[in-house]
């Protein structure tokens, strides 16, 4: 698969549940071997947009393509699904619960054993193999329905909230088997209301709120477009030019250093000279790119 | 197709593999077999021989009651009871237990007392002495007068407890002491067994092509099947139920829904299912025949006239038909039940309405076995829900005529694919539908969904 086509496309697409408009006239692309964030706030409409693509329900109006063709069962086949909500058979052995999962996926059981035995390696749940799922902890299981999800070597992983009752330790786990992934020419698609986890990993992004696009597009251009405006300071004094002032638009206090949203992009040498001026300590000034999070809440609230 | 027999296999493998089914399955058959094996050795073991005295003042009835209490006497009176319970299946449990002991008998051997003219207290004395001393384990006295209106004779046993010897005692007494009765009033023993002669009662069943054929225990058949359908179905129908409330809870259906088309994971569910029920069923009924059969060859080689149902390999086809049919329509009920409801407590409620049809199906089968012919037994037994219970216990009780069967098993295959098209329809929309239990309006409109 070349880089920039596109895995899947997803065109005027909505859905509506009674008087409920849960996807409305939603347009993007997920390009190959990229990982894709799609994110907004809860009941933005993420999951259902998820569940169309997949097949589980159908767009009222609009079209899914995935791979160049509809949505059959032939296509399914080729998508790794893990669902925001967990769901293994409690009283099923692991490898028992695997084979299933594959042969669902139209594996036969040989080359299933073969990866069931890789993947449980790979999560280092070898030894849990004969085991049933009900006694394995949160993390674990996470992580073993992580190996459901890729036992039949999908083409698109779509990854809903992959990261939730994850300990720090294995949220960086995941996140090198998700680089892993990626690095084979696989598309990921990962959806999250977690910025700060998207824009450490992801390429492109989507951000819907409320149903609708909001912002879309590679996340090097969106953050590019956003400028620097932002300062990370860490000063004594000066007090009286870190208020709302011509050039200062706020003013967010964190642990050890203060960011400085500014009015305009050129406001940063002006703030330096007088805060100098004024006689105060500057032991950090950086002008940085906004993140992901402050362009979410910056975005959702405009389009309220 | 290869999805489907994935959702087959598993669902067969996890009910076949649990140690539950594993109990049931072979458990039922092993308890049916005791309730007829038991008895048949405990009653087989002998007892020791009992070593009788006999005093008999009337110096008339001794030589009887020894020919009474012989082993060829015994025997004939075993196969007279045998063929009378037989014909009593209804008798209760002590009537039963008489039967059976007289069926088995006991053996006895005589010990010569020479009475003289002893005082009957020293006679007692003397005797008691004796089994005291293990000389003998009984002895019996007999009255002088044999025509006294409250006649009394004593037996003294050492161990009184042993029905089966007490009960074969007292009859060979009797007949002893009628038989010199008669013979005091001057009738012979013969004349009278002539005239006391009992009417030989012989049900016989007419069929509609006017052929005849004795009862054979049908109806008895017939409740059992009744149950056993009953029983299998409502099983069943509950596991598919909670087979699917789980993958509901635990969110499962979210991942299968998308590697395979519902109506596929459905159907695989409940043809897996089936199949484990159809396992099970088809092991119960094997070892029921055998059972009976066994029961018809140590019968007949204790040469008992019996009364064996008789279960024809056409009446064993229909039976699996009905039971499939059966099973499609419940276990879609149970489906539709099941991706409506939020939770097993939720499910258990609503499993009711189906429960309820069973039931009904299960007391119109009383009527039918009374009245096989009737207008009702017809139209209960072609009816979609009943007929699956119904048609079978008609069959068994009266093979009705073809058209009949075959217009129930048209009848409820609409009824199935009536009730899978509803149900999967339902299963679709309901199995991603969380939080909360769906109403009926809602449910109708996934319905009308296309």
């Amino acid at each position: 698969m070349e880089d920039q086509s596109a895995t899947l496309t997803v065109d005027s697409v909505s859905k509506s549940f009674g008087d409920f408009t849960a996807v409305s006239d939603l347009s993007f692309e997920v390009r190959a071997g990229r990982i894709f964030g799609f994110l907004g706030p809860n009941g933005a409409g993420k999951t259902t947009t998820i569940r169309m693509i997949v097949g589980i329900t159908f767009p009222d109006s609009g079209k899914v393509e995935l791979f160049g063709s509809n949505v059959t069962p032939e296509i399914q086949d080729r998508i790794g699904y893990l669902p925001e909500e967990r769901g293994l058979y409690k009283k099923m052995k692991i490898q028992d619960q695997l084979r299933y999962f594959a042969a669902l996926k139209g594996i036969g059981q040989k080359e299933a054993d073969r990866r069931i035995d890789y993947w449980l390696d790979r999560m280092k749940l070898a030894e849990w193999k004969k085991k049933k799922t009900t006694d394995l902890s949160k993390g674990m299981s996470q992580k073993l329905q992580f190996a459901a999800t890729m036992l039949h070597d999908p083409d698109l992983i779509i990854l809903d909230e992959p990261f939730s009752g994850l300990d720090p330790v294995n949220v960086e786990f995941m996140k090198e088997v998700i680089a892993e992934v990626k690095s084979k020419e696989k598309t990921i698609i990962f959806s999250t209301h977690l910025m700060e986890t998207a824009e450490k990993l992801c390429d492109d992004i989507l951000l819907i709120n409320k149903s609708k696009k909001v912002l879309a597009g590679s996340l090097r251009d969106i953050k590019k477009s956003y400028g620097r405006n932002i300062v990370a300071l860490r000063c004594k004094g000066g007090d009286e030019h870190l208020q709302k002032t011509d050039l200062v638009a706020r003013v967010v206090e964190h642990a050890d250093e203060s960011e400085v949203f500014l009015n305009s992009l050129e406001g940063g040498q002006r703030l330096l000279r007088r805060l100098i001026d004024s006689g105060a300590e500057v032991t950090k000034f950086e002008m940085v790119e906004p993140s992901l999070n402050d362009i979410f809440i910056d975005t959702v609230n405009k389009s309220a | 197709m290869k999805k489907f027999l994935a959702v087959l296999k598993r669902e067969y493998k996890k009910v076949v593999f649990k140690w539950t089914f594993l109990i049931t399955t072979f458990l039922m058959p092993m308890i049916a077999s005791m309730f007829v094996l038991v008895p048949m050795l405990i009653f087989s073991i002998e007892g020791e021989e009992t070593r009788i005295a006999i005093v008999d003042r009337s110096g008339n009835v001794e030589k009887r009651l020894r020919q009474n209490l012989s082993p060829e006497k015994i025997a004939e009176r075993a196969r007279q009871a045998a063929r009378e319970s037989l014909n009593d299946l209804t008798a209760g449990q002590n009537q039963q237990l008489e039967n059976s002991s007289k069926q088995l008998g006991g053996q006895f051997s005589f010990v010569d007392y020479e009475a003289g003219s002893k005082h009957s207290d020293e006679v007692r004395h003397e005797l008691r002495r004796m089994v005291a001393d293990k000389q003998i384990d009984a002895f019996i006295i007999i009255p002088e007068d044999l025509s006294a209106a409250d006649l009394k004779v004593a037996f003294f046993s050492r161990k009184a407890g042993d029905f089966i010897v007490n009960s074969t005692i007292e009859d060979a007494i009797n007949g002893a002491v009628r038989a010199q009765r008669l013979a005091n009033a001057d009738i012979s023993e013969e004349k009278l067994r002539q005239i006391n002669r009992r009417v030989q009662f012989e049900t016989i069943q007419l069929t509609e092509s006017g052929d005849s054929k004795g009862t054979d225990g049908g109806p008895v058949a017939a409740f059992v099947v009744a149950m056993l359908i009953y029983i299998v179905l409502a099983i069943y129908g509950q596991a598919i139920m909670s087979a699917i409330v789980e993958e509901k809870e635990t969110r499962i259906s979210e991942i299968l829904f998308s590697s395979a088309k519902p109506f596929e994971l459905m159907m695989g569910k409940l043809v897996g299912v089936g199949l484990a029920g159809l396992t099970q069923l088809g092991i119960w009924i094997a070892s029921l025949l055998a059972i009976v059969s066994f029961g018809a060859a140590s019968a007949y080689m204790s040469d008992l006239e019996i009364a064996v149902p008789v279960i024809s390999p056409l009446t064993v086809f229909y039976f699996f038909v009905f039971f499939i049919l059966g099973y499609f329509i419940y276990a879609t009920i149970y489906a539709l039940i099941g991706s409506m409801v939020t939770s097993m407590q939720e499910g258990s409620q609503f499993a009711f309405p189906p429960i309820m049809l069973l039931l009904i199906g299960l007391y119109f089968c009383f009527a039918v076995v009374r009245d096989p012919n009737s207008t009702f037994a017809f139209w209960v037994s072609i009816a979609p829900f009943f007929a699956p219970i119904v048609m079978p216990v008609r069959i068994l009780s009266e093979l009705p005529p073809f058209w009949q069967i075959a217009l129930a098993v048209f009848l409820n295959l609409i009824a199935i694919i009536g009730l899978t098209w509803v149900a999967s329809r339902v299963y679709r929309v309901g199995m991603l539908m969380y939080g909360k239990r769906a109403t009926i309006p809602e449910v109708w409109k996934w319905i009308k969904q296309v």
